[in-house]
């Protein structure tokens, strides 16, 4: 009788356990892919893509402009598009114009410092160097890491904003480590 | 995790309530980068400030103008394409005295340095964090303090306070606001009595002078520049020019202080308009009127760009330039807006703002564009005066070349003029008479005169940008006349008139738009006519009157390029005789021998340069401006065949001579120029000094008679 009952209760049990597994599903995927967002924020933080200024940024985002930080993103991507096509043409054009490349760097230099993209500004700096010494080699090669940052960067920040996305308007990843 | 959201956190709630003051503090962001300008203006927003946002300089500039009370703390990018941070920041403490914060990514210390030296209140690095920004109220707390100050005594100091030092980062404490709100509100509404603070109010001084807080308008503004003018820049003291301003509550202190930017304003410029002067003669471009009247739209909106002209002022011009379409001045309108940009652009050529021409009469009174006082002579800048005098207004345009120069609206009528002196370009002055001014703006120098420009007249502006150094007049002008403008654009221009005139005459109108002109009027040019103007615009102008000429001649006119001019005047003359120009055989000395123009009527010779056809013969045209400087000799300028010679306008240009040139008789020879016989006369043509001017001016001799 014990044992029938226990069974009983444990077969009771496991369908509640089962329809307990069943209901928190959502949840249990939404965690995962909280997961999954903190872990991606974390390693672009960790390998220098962003800095906290972005962390600034997302504390700026409340209610009232819930899609703050999306949006600065998606405007600074356009913008640092325009300017490192600018940056391409000068330097097809007049590579050994190192004033007016030094003014185009400062400027793509200035809007990724506002969203906090680190790698980028540092590429950025190392590129107005060799501007500075006039040295055409080390901007050309510096420059293709610029292009090359900029564009890790965006596909980076896509995926992260489309797990933001998923994971739900409420939710803001947890800032990890930082 | 940063402080920002532990601060914004506590901000938000606990401090909300009593927290009034910074809150709602109206705030001008102004920067090209998009990016940056929305991450800025939402952490302003989370600092519960109202946030207004501009891309571009001028726009922000143009919004600040039209709402004065509108904004209390100014945020902006250093490098902008459109306009110099810095200029702006400038422009503003000149204009409306509010509180500037730079923002740059650029934060070596010389930048940072030349944010502190043109008055901007605090300097953030980019990327800007919400630490920094919490803190700016703290700058228009402070100016307003000091107006509180005096207003207010009654009672409770707190009321005045702003003050409320915020010890401690953490930003709004509590007891802090109650204070400020108050004094926030104050300056909103007139104070409401508001007794609460708990005073707070710390430090606050009452013993400190209590100025009013004085908005130094344009009109105020132009009345200080009028003000210093008169007694000179060096001459300025903050006392005297308290006196002359005549203006009910202000303080000897407001005056003082505004003072020192001025004269900061004014080294920056002057430091700067001596590189470029060459720079406008590039600028002009072809003379003629036309655009003459198209500059003057175009000044008209370059000014109004610059900012430089009030926009009621500019309206103003604008309807009047655009009214005489043709004006002619050739006022050295030189695309304005190159020009503008020119200045706008670092270091750009002098400011730039050159002059502008504007139609007559321009503005009444007020000459718009204040033309900064340049150290060295004062520059009255012009006023616009009414028409020249000689120049019929109509279209000759009065010109009025105002030329702005810097921002500073100017007008300073003066009256007496004296001529200007202008040297610098500055302007002009004109004497009452509104003459014209001169703008000129170009750094140039003209400088005229000296002398007097008798008679109101006169102006002669000489617009002219560029260089040119017109010089005018220098030397009596006699009368009204006056003169002779000249406009210039480039080049020289000179003078004009010179040399007497007797006789309005407006000598002289050199228009010029580059190139030289004439010269107008050099000479003398007895009875008017002349000329000369001009007229015509145009055209002109050469000089008119280079010389004599008598009756009107104008002949001369040599009116570059347009125009022939000539001979409008009628009479005399005929036709002007251009004159041709002559080579010159480099300034200096002189002319060899005495020259011996022939001048032949030319037609219009076109500019200089040209000796123009004049058929054959020399011509001499002392053309383009540029006196040269004959000493001795008298020469007697005829023309073989007994035609007409030319007379070289004397021009005396800068310097010393004064040329008489008496042309023999006049004669109304067939061509042009004076005719007639041959007689001798001096002429003193003083070459301009400056050598940039005579590479323009091709004079080609050839051939000269002497007598």
């Amino acid at each position: 009788m014990a044992l029938a009952s226990h069974r009983h209760i444990s077969s009771c049990l496991c369908s509640i356990h089962s329809s307990l597994c069943y209901s928190t599903r959502p949840e249990m995927e939404r965690s995962s892919l909280q997961r999954q967002l903190a872990n991606l924020k974390k390693s672009l933080f960790d390998q220098g893509n962003l800095d906290e200024q972005f962390d600034q940024l997302e504390e700026l985002q409340d209610d009232a402009s819930p899609n703050f930080v999306e949006e600065v993103v998606t405007l600074f991507f356009r913008d640092s598009s325009r300017l490192v096509a600018n940056i391409e043409q000068a330097i097809e054009k007049s590579p050994r114009d190192y004033g007016s490349l030094d003014a185009l760097v400062h400027q793509l230099k200035d809007s990724a410092s506002s969203i906090g993209a680190a790698k980028m500004m540092k590429e950025c700096t190392v590129f107005r160097e060799y501007c500075d010494k006039r040295n055409l080699e080390g901007c050309l090669r510096s420059f293709q890491k610029v292009k090359k940052e900029h564009s890790t960067l965006r596909l980076k920040l896509e995926n992260y904003f489309q797990l933001l996305r998923q994971v739900g308007p409420a939710e803001k990843a947890t800032r990890s480590g930082n | 995790m940063s402080a920002g959201s532990s601060y914004a956190s506590s901000k938000l709630e606990s401090d909300r309530v009593p927290d009034k003051f910074p809150v709602g503090m109206k705030v001008l962001l102004v920067d090209d980068d998009l990016t940056c300008l929305a991450v800025v203006k939402r952490m302003l927003l989370h600092c519960q400030y109202d946030v207004t946002t501009c891309s571009e300089a001028t726009r922000a500039l143009s919004l600040l103008r039209e709402n004065k009370g509108a904004f209390d703390l100014i945020i902006s990018d250093v490098h902008m394409p459109d306009m110099d941070g810095f200029r702006l920041l400038e422009l503003v403490g000149l204009e409306m005295d509010l509180p500037v914060i730079m923002m740059s990514g650029d934060t070596r210390f010389n930048v940072v340095m030349k944010g502190v030296s043109h008055g901007a209140c605090d300097f953030l690095t980019k990327p800007v964090r919400m630490e920094e920004l919490q803190n700016i109220w703290q700058h228009v707390v402070r100016r307003k303090w000091l107006d509180f100050k005096e207003i207010e005594r009654s009672g409770s100091v707190e009321e005045a306070d702003l003050s409320r030092q915020v010890t401690d980062d953490s930003e709004y404490a509590s007891t802090v606001n109650d204070g400020i709100d108050c004094s926030w509100k104050y300056q909103k509404k007139k104070r409401d009595a508001k007794e609460e603070d708990d005073n707070e109010l710390d430090n606050i001084d009452p013993s400190s002078s209590k100025k009013p807080r004085v908005v130094w308008s344009v009109e105020l503004h132009q009345q200080f520049v009028n003000a210093v003018n008169q007694l000179g820049i060096d001459k300025a003291v903050p006392k005297r020019i308290l006196e002359l301003m005549n203006v009910p509550g202000l303080t000897r202190e407001n005056v003082a202080s505004h003072l020192q930017k001025f004269r900061l304003y004014l080294k920056r410029l002057s430091g700067v308009a001596q590189h470029h002067t060459g720079l406008n003669s590039s600028l002009y471009g072809a003379s003629s009127n036309a655009k003459v009247g198209q500059l003057g739209r175009f000044d008209f909106q370059a000014l109004a760009v610059s900012g430089q002209i009030s926009p009621e002022t500019l309206a103003a011009l604008q309807d009047e330039l655009l009214g005489h379409p043709p004006c002619n001045l050739a006022m050295p309108a030189i695309e304005q807006p190159v020009l503008q940009q020119a200045s706008v652009q670092q270091n750009n050529s002098v400011t730039f703002e050159r002059g502008i021409a504007f139609g007559q009469p321009l503005l009444k009174g007020q000459a718009v564009s204040s033309f900064p006082v340049w150290p060295t002579n004062d520059l009255g800048a012009l006023g616009s005066a009414s028409n020249l005098g000689g120049l019929n207004t109509s279209q000759n345009s009065n010109m009025l070349v105002t030329m702005l120069q810097q921002p500073q609206p100017q007008t300073v009528p003066s009256e007496s003029n004296h001529a200007i002196n202008v040297q610098r370009s500055c302007l002009v002055n004109p004497a009452k008479s509104s003459n014209k001014f001169q703008v000129q703006g170009n750094p140039m120098h003209i400088n005229q005169d000296s002398k007097i420009i008798s008679s109101q007249s006169s102006a002669n502006f000489q617009a002219g940008n560029a260089v040119v150094p017109v010089i005018q007049d220098s030397v009596v002008v006699t009368s009204h006349s006056s003169t002779s403008l000249k406009t210039g654009s480039n080049l020289f221009v000179t003078n004009h008139r010179s040399t007497i005139l007797p006789s309005q005459s407006l000598t002289g109108i050199s228009l010029g738009n580059d190139s030289g002109l004439l010269k107008q009027g050099s000479i003398i040019v007895p009875s008017q006519p002349l000329n000369s103007n001009q007229a015509g615009s145009n055209s002109i102008l050469s000089s008119q009157n280079s010389m004599v000429v008598p009756s009107h001649l104008s002949g001369s006119l040599r009116t570059d390029k347009n125009i022939i001019p000539i001979t409008h005047n009628s009479s005399l003359n005929n036709s002007s005789l251009l004159v041709n120009y002559n080579r010159l055989p480099t300034q200096s000395n002189v002319m060899p021998s005495s020259m011996k123009h022939v001048v032949d009527n030319l037609a219009a010779i076109d500019s200089f340069s040209v000796p123009v056809s004049m058929n054959s013969q020399v011509l001499s045209s002392t053309g383009s401006s540029t006196s040269w400087q004959l000493h001795s000799t008298d020469i007697s300028i005829s023309h073989p065949n007994g035609t007409h010679c030319l007379v070289p306008s004397s021009c005396n240009i800068e310097a010393t001579d004064r040329l008489l040139v008496k042309l023999p008789d006049k004669g109304p020879g067939k061509n042009l120029g004076f005719v007639g016989k041959v007689g001798h006369f001096r002429v003193d043509i003083v070459l301009p000094q400056v050598s940039s001017d005579l590479k323009k001016v091709s004079f080609g001799w050839r051939h000269i008679s002497w007598h």
